[in-house]
């Protein structure tokens, strides 16, 4: 018959066509990599998009200035998470927190190699883990983004230990847990999200002992100093149609961590939200991150008029944008990190502790977290 | 390329031999096309490719057959659709008539729209879009309803059964009568969504007592989170009054009821059974209409919608309530530890409503002119909310007119030529948005048709048009981060193109070959693009921040041949080429944006569908490809989830027809990805491999 032949050829064409098909696109996986790095180094967390799972895990070797990206990865062959949030060590152990997966990775420092891990499903409250505090080699709290506990863990076995409620009284007013600092038997954690509260943990018996109340919204950043006074740089939260989380105005506080008492509270201009904290290695300096990083002594009576470094320009005048930073505590150098647009590789810029450019280097999405080896 | 020049080919060969056939047969110019489709740049699928299967969506049938780029997470989350390298906020849609653009977001989830509730959807790329509404600057996406024909009585039923517990069904009433018709139409589609899938993004590291790795896997999982419960039901009436000839009123009102688990990602290690995180989605949208003609030489289209949407998301974390502030050993012995129960960590609440008022009039003063104004009135209102009791308040409660008067002419000088010029005002409240111009032109290289059924057509077709696109109510209002001092985005774009058809008879009254084809190319422009980034306390913001090139091409062709002995054989194939490139200025000293692929748009996007029918036997191929595409704006290859990978997808369907004395039945079985690709569409986003799907039809005649 007429058509059969041509039907034929249709079916040829099909059947070519399936085979293109078929030429598809299976993921082979990759095999780990072999790291087996120096003492000194330094770990970059870059936190990835929200919901994209592409946190990555840089490392740096200042001696030689050679950045390794995607480390946990090629260590690993499995990546790291969804927004890594922050990284810690212990020994020659990195801890990092990874809230939208809701894992605590444990890796060696040197080979990157995942030693262990700590799940939600393990705990009975974490559900988005933010940082890490070390309490012990067999004791270690977790705060969260949601959960209003604060999760105890050994990290040794990686095992759940205990939970610590933070819930407040407050009809709003949220209990998230962000950073935490000690003092003494004491630790002390900001909640973030939707509140102005600063909590007191009593790390002997595992409980709540106190909250502090700050006259401005949303604590977000918080260092101790080598007096023992806490300081705390608010972003002022913002304000809604029917209930109020704030005026958008920042402070800085200062806070004694023996008696609980607020000593000092500057108000910031309302742009300057994206204040961050650190110290220097002995606490006696206050590093403060504002579009440029500003350096202040802690006895000082006023915040500094003029940046100590001044965010880099590059050829066509356009500025790096600082939003990052961590103090090498070997030697005081500043690592600062720029985002650049978010959905690209950033940048980390490092100075001497006297402010003069080192080095710069690419990293992942959005670094965000330092930690030195 | 080797596309375009296969269709170059053709299309000259189809005016060779159009012109070679005129010197052998007398030739007589055919019906003109027509007017109010002058240099449109238009893709229309009608009910074959719509209704070939109850399981697909809107956003299935796009992928397969239209060169818009579709972004989706699988079955039943949500699916954008981009024309030309844009964003799914550049594409407007419009169902009968009525705007059905989310007015927070600007977008249309095209997952929630069944193909079995469009009779006939209309593509209209670049400028085109002008001839609908402003503010495509991608394109528009025209849906329609149609009255039923068929006279008397008439029902179908369509069961599936499906892998993953997936259950569609699809009821369909209809009468026709001699002045007026219904139809009832209703599907309900359900599923666990539990595909497996290798999950290359974890490896379990199996270890020995002293705690060394003896074995390293990538696990089996499963999709988590990925239900959906999907209910539609679309009520239509028609009336022709005997007494206004040619006049038409219609009434369409489509009910959506829609539960959906948000899937986790393949990097979550959290347990599914300690979350709820899913939408709920309800909307009635309605659409009464008039149509008349008035006198000889115009006509009206009167139209009044009303729509109301609510959309919910949960997302709660099961907990255990603590009786005390003290902490809960791990043994769990303390009596500080309750019953478990759900705490909610995000509630929010949209409730959108918009009313909408459209008049329209089309006056041909002469044969060869057209005139037309077109007025539309909507009122939208957004309350938008989180219930969360960590996020007290509206994020906004706010209601906005929003007015679009549009005058455009047509005009044929010459039996070839014919030109069109739009202009389109738009007022959002108080805020005029600036002139939009379109000028359209379409040239008729060849039309020919003989006595022995031998037709060809070649027209070359042109526009360019300068559109706006106003901020959402989101960019706007939203608390914390809508910006009130966005400016609308700017667009410029033109185009031009081919477009050719041809008819062989083939020498036999049952053999037969239809050829169309159209090729066109684009270039836009877009400015003060506006783009949502993160701000220093942790919360989205807009800002008219970005500028973007788009051009390339697109291609399509259909074609089909009867053969002897009720051979039928249809195929269809589309491709775009579509450079979509970042010219914002650089963000930051070390921004290396520009110049770059947009992230998500692909360079390259193919599909074919090939049907295949012998009398009560059918088969049907669907292949479609998308390049690969970029997940950073700096387009970093050596990232490692800096790319996804081009991927190729097959479906294939088979289908019996049987035909009794009462009854007309059909069996039909599908299967989706044919060849079990692994791949993701979005990052950290598995799709399910090969699975299967059993579809039974039944109609009483």
């Amino acid at each position: 018959m007429l058509p059969t032949r041509k039907l034929l050829r249709n079916f040829k064409l099909l059947a070519a066509l399936a085979l293109l098909a078929a030429c598809s696109n299976s993921d082979p996986g990759t095999e780990e990599e072999t790291f087996n790095t120096s003492d000194r180094g330094v770990f970059v967390l870059c936190e990835g998009n929200f919901n994209a799972g592409n946190a990555t895990l840089s490392y740096y070797n200042p001696d030689t200035r050679e950045v390794q990206n995607a480390v946990f990865y090629r260590a690993n062959d499995r990546r790291l998470g969804d927004t890594g949030q922050s990284i810690c060590l212990h020994g020659q152990t990195a801890y990092i927190a990874v809230e939208n997966s809701g894992i605590i990775w444990a890796i060696d420092a040197s080979t990157f190699r995942v030693l262990g891990q700590l799940t939600t499903g393990q705990t009975q409250h974490m559900t988005n883990p933010r940082y890490i505090h070390f309490l012990s080699d067999h004791k270690a709290y977790v705060t969260d983004l949601y959960a209003p506990y604060v999760t105890v863990f050994d990290p040794q076995t990686m095992t759940y230990l205990a939970s610590i409620s933070t819930k407040q009284p407050e009809a709003y007013g949220y209990s998230s847990t962000e950073q935490m600092v000690q003092y003494g038997r004491e630790v002390f954690t900001n909640c973030w999200s939707y509140s102005n509260k600063l909590l007191v943990l009593d790390s002997e018996h595992d409980v709540l002992a106190d909250s502090i109340t700050l006259s401005s919204w949303q604590p977000k950043s918080m260092v101790i100093d080598a007096r023992g006074k806490l300081w705390v740089v608010t972003d002022g939260g913002y304000a809604t149609d029917e209930g109020s989380f704030g005026d958008n105005i920042p402070h800085l506080y200062r806070i004694d961590a023996t008696t609980h008492r607020i000593e000092l509270d500057h108000t910031l201009d309302s742009d300057e939200s994206s204040v961050q904290l650190a110290t220097d290695p002995s606490g006696t300096i206050l590093y403060l991150i504002n579009n440029d990083v500003y350096r202040m002594g802690i006895e000082d009576a006023h915040l500094p008029v003029r940046p100590f470094i001044t965010a880099e320009r590059n050829e066509r005048g356009l500025r790096h944008k600082l939003y990052g930073i961590g103090i090498d505590p070997h030697n005081g150098e500043i690592y600062v990190a720029d985002a650049v647009d978010f959905s690209q590789s950033g940048v980390v810029l490092r100075y001497t502790a006297e402010g003069i450019l080192v080095d710069q280097f690419r990293v992942g999405i959005n670094p965000n977290g330092f930690a030195f080896k | 390329m080797r596309g375009i020049s296969t269709l170059i080919t053709f299309l000259l060969s189809c005016a060779l031999y159009a012109q070679t056939d005129s010197l052998l047969h007398e030739v007589r110019i055919t019906a003109q096309r027509r007017l109010s489709e002058t240099g449109v740049q238009r893709t229309t699928l009608d009910t074959t490719i719509l209704h070939q299967n109850v399981s697909l969506s809107m956003s299935d049938v796009l992928t397969q057959h239209s060169s818009l780029f579709i972004k989706s997470y699988g079955r039943a989350t949500e699916s954008t659709a981009e024309f030309r390298g844009t964003s799914p906020s550049h594409t407007q849609v419009l169902w009968n008539g009525l705007k059905i653009n989310s007015p927070m977001l600007g977008t249309v989830d095209f997952s929630t729209i069944p193909s079995y509730f469009v009779d006939e959807a209309n593509l209209l790329h670049g400028a085109s879009s002008l001839t609908l509404t402003g503010g495509g600057l991608g394109g528009a996406v025209d849906l329609c309803t149609q009255p039923v024909r068929k006279r008397g009585w008439g029902v179908q039923y369509i069961q599936g059964i499906g892998s993953y517990d997936t259950y569609d069904q699809f009821l369909r009433l209809t009468y026709g009568g001699q002045c007026w018709t219904s139809s009832t139409r209703v599907v309900y589609a359900t599923s666990n969504n539990r595909f497996h899938y290798t999950n290359y993004d974890k490896k379990i590291d199996e270890r020995d007592d002293a705690g060394n790795i003896i074995r390293s896997y990538h696990p089996r999982e499963l999709n988590r989170s990925g239900y959906f419960h999907d209910f539609h039901a679309l009520q239509e009436f028609s009336l022709r009054p005997a007494s206004i000839p040619g006049a038409l009123a219609t009434a369409a009102v489509w009910f959506t009821h829609s539960l959906r688990g948000l899937p986790f990602l393949s990097v979550d290690y959290r347990d599914d059974s300690d979350f709820r995180n899913e939408q709920l989605q309800d909307a009635v949208r309605s659409v009464i209409s008039w149509q008349q003609p008035l006198g000889s030489s115009a006509s009206l289209d009167a139209r009044a919608g009303y729509t109301y949407q609510s959309i919910a998301y949960d997302y709660a974390t099961k907990s255990h309530t603590p009786s005390s502030s003290s902490s809960t050993p791990v043994d769990g012995a303390s009596s500080a530890v309750s019953s478990p129960s759900f705490t909610t960590i995000t509630d929010s609440h949209t409730y959108s409503q918009q009313a909408y008022l459209q008049g329209k009039i089309d006056y041909s003063p002469a044969a060869n002119w057209l005139l037309t104004a077109n007025l539309s009135l909507t009122y939208n209102h957004v309350r938008s909310r989180d219930q969360s009791p960590f996020h007290i308040g509206d994020n906004y409660n706010e209601g906005r007119l929003e007015s679009s008067l549009s005058l455009s002419a047509k005009y044929r000088p010459t039996s070839r030529l014919a030109l069109s010029a739009i202009l389109r005002e738009e007022l959002y409240r108080r805020d005029f948005v600036p002139l939009i111009p379109a000028l359209f032109g379409e040239y008729t290289l060849l039309t020919t048709a003989t006595h022995s059924g031998r037709t060809a057509g070649l027209y070359l077709k042109a526009s360019i048009a300068r559109n706006y696109r106003y901020p959402t109510m989101d960019d706007l209002y939203f608390k914390p981060g809508g910006n009130p001092d966005l400016r609308p985005e700017r667009g410029f774009t033109y185009d031009g193109g081919l477009e050719g058809h041809l008819q062989l008879p083939l020498g036999r009254r049952d053999l037969s070959l239809v050829i169309r084809g159209n090729l066109s190319a684009f270039d836009s422009y877009i400015t003060d693009w506006i783009l949502w980034t993160p701000n220093a306390k942790g919360y989205w913001q807009p800002s008219n921040l970005k500028k973007v090139h788009n051009y390339g091409t697109e291609l399509s062709l259909t074609s089909e041949l009867h053969l002897p002995h009720d051979w039928h054989f249809a195929l269809t194939a589309n491709y775009a080429y579509t450079p979509s490139l970042n010219q914002s200025e650089d963000l930051d000293a070390a921004d290396a944006s520009y110049g770059k692929q947009l992230v998500y748009v692909p360079l390259h996007s193919a599909n074919l569908s090939a049907r295949l029918r012998w009398r009560t036997w059918g088969l049907a191929y669907q292949w479609y490809s998308y390049s690969e595409r970029f997940t950073t704006t700096s387009n970093e290859v050596g990232y490692i989830t800096g790319r996804l990978k081009p991927y190729y997808m097959s479906d294939l369907t088979f289908e019996k027809q049987f035909r009794w004395r009462r009854f007309q039945a059909s069996i039909k079985a599908a299967i989706y990805n044919l060849f079990d690709s692994e791949y993701v569409t979005v990052l950290s986003r598995p799709m399910a491999g090969r699975h299967f799907e059993i579809f039974l039809e039944i109609c009483p005649l």
